[in-house]
């Protein structure tokens, strides 16, 4: 139960591939109980994959229900151990920052629905289908468990890549 | 360290980029941002160059020389101190896409509209496409909106230009997210 620093590229733990969590056991429920307490901390964030915390543990959380793009459709928080998208569809582009790559924003296309298998905190297998914001958000957060950043995402830096607005 | 502008534009080939940033590592120049790009038979290069030394255009000396006898045409600006920092610009960003079949000066109609609106061009391209007997003019500009501009407004702006010129105009704002 810790609010945790987040890591900046370039820490390598931020382009490592996670292993696949074998059982939710007491310490990945440690972790998963940071990352929420690091989303919560942080006021404006929607989501925090394990790596940003410095876990190597395949778990994200996402909550986008406080979010002005989110609020009318989403699952609340979500707390996701090895998701695995199963079937996407759409496309929708954000311009997305990431706590991680400070001060900067880029355009990202990203399926705008999708349909995702996890573990949940009690270890119970889940599948759901999140549409929107939502999906857009555990897609990011996706990809940080596959050591990918936004920056891998975007097309081109001239205009894809743009000093975030200061908030 | 100061700070340079470099254009570079000639006939496009293999090995222009290579080329001129050879020259720019052996004379210690740092890049700082840049922009290279294929426009219509002409590789093009914009770059922000800095160095901790070099203070003009002679201190260059004859760096560029090979370049413009591989017939490149090199033009050097001498920024001043700040010149290289982007602006923060601050609001939403919007996206512009103005086609239509014939070149009714779109890029012309669409700039002054926003010019007296006070909206920020922060990106621009246009290109030619589909066939050479059904050419479609495409041009697509991001703009940034200050605040209470809304995408409506965009759109009301823009369409007595849709109207006049008969082109397709598309305004989609896009959300920015912090993850």
């Amino acid at each position: 139960m810790a609010v945790r620093s987040i890591r900046i590229y370039p820490d390598p733990i931020l382009k490592q591939v996670v292993e696949r969590v074998e059982e939710v056991d007491e310490t990945v429920i440690a972790v998963i109980q940071d990352l929420v307490d690091t989303m919560v901390d942080s006021g404006h964030s929607v989501g925090v994959a394990a790596p940003q915390i410095g876990e190597l543990c395949r778990a994200l959380v996402v909550d986008v229900s406080k979010s002005k793009l989110g609020k009318d459709n989403n699952h609340g928080l979500l707390e996701m151990v090895n998701p695995e998208i199963i079937e996407k569809s759409g496309s929708k582009m954000m311009r997305e920052g990431c706590m991680s790559v400070p001060d900067y924003t880029g355009n990202v296309t990203r399926a705008e629905h999708i349909v995702i298998e996890f573990t949940d905190r009690a270890g119970q297998p889940r599948v759901i289908e999140a549409n929107g914001f939502e999906a857009v958000a555990i897609q990011h957060e996706l990809d940080h468990l596959d050591g990918m950043l936004f920056l891998d995402r975007v097309s081109s830096l001239k205009t894809d890549l743009y000093r975030r607005k200061t908030r | 360290m100061n700070h340079f502008a470099l254009t570079i534009v000639g006939r496009d080939r293999p090995g222009i980029v290579s080329q001129v940033t050879e020259i720019l590592f052996k004379q210690g120049c740092n890049l700082a941002d840049s922009s290279c790009s294929i426009l219509g038979g002409q590789f093009t290069m914009i770059l922000i160059l800095g160095h901790p030394e070099f203070t003009n255009r002679e201190s260059f000396g004859e760096a560029f020389k090979p370049l413009e006898d591989a017939d490149l045409t090199v033009a050097l600006r001498v920024l001043k101190p700040g010149g290289e920092i982007r602006p923060q610009i601050e609001g939403d960003i919007c996206m512009i896409s103005v086609y239509c079949s014939d070149k009714p000066c779109i890029v012309y109609h669409v700039a002054q509209v926003l010019s007296e609106k006070q909206v920020n061009i922060t990106d621009l391209n246009t290109k030619l496409v589909g066939t050479e007997e059904r050419p479609v003019y495409v041009m697509v500009l991001e703009a940034v909106l200050s605040e209470g501009i809304e995408e409506e407004d965009i759109n009301r702006w823009l369409a007595p230009v849709r109207d006049e010129l008969q082109v397709d105009i598309t305004v989609r704002t896009i959300p920015t997210v912090e993850l």
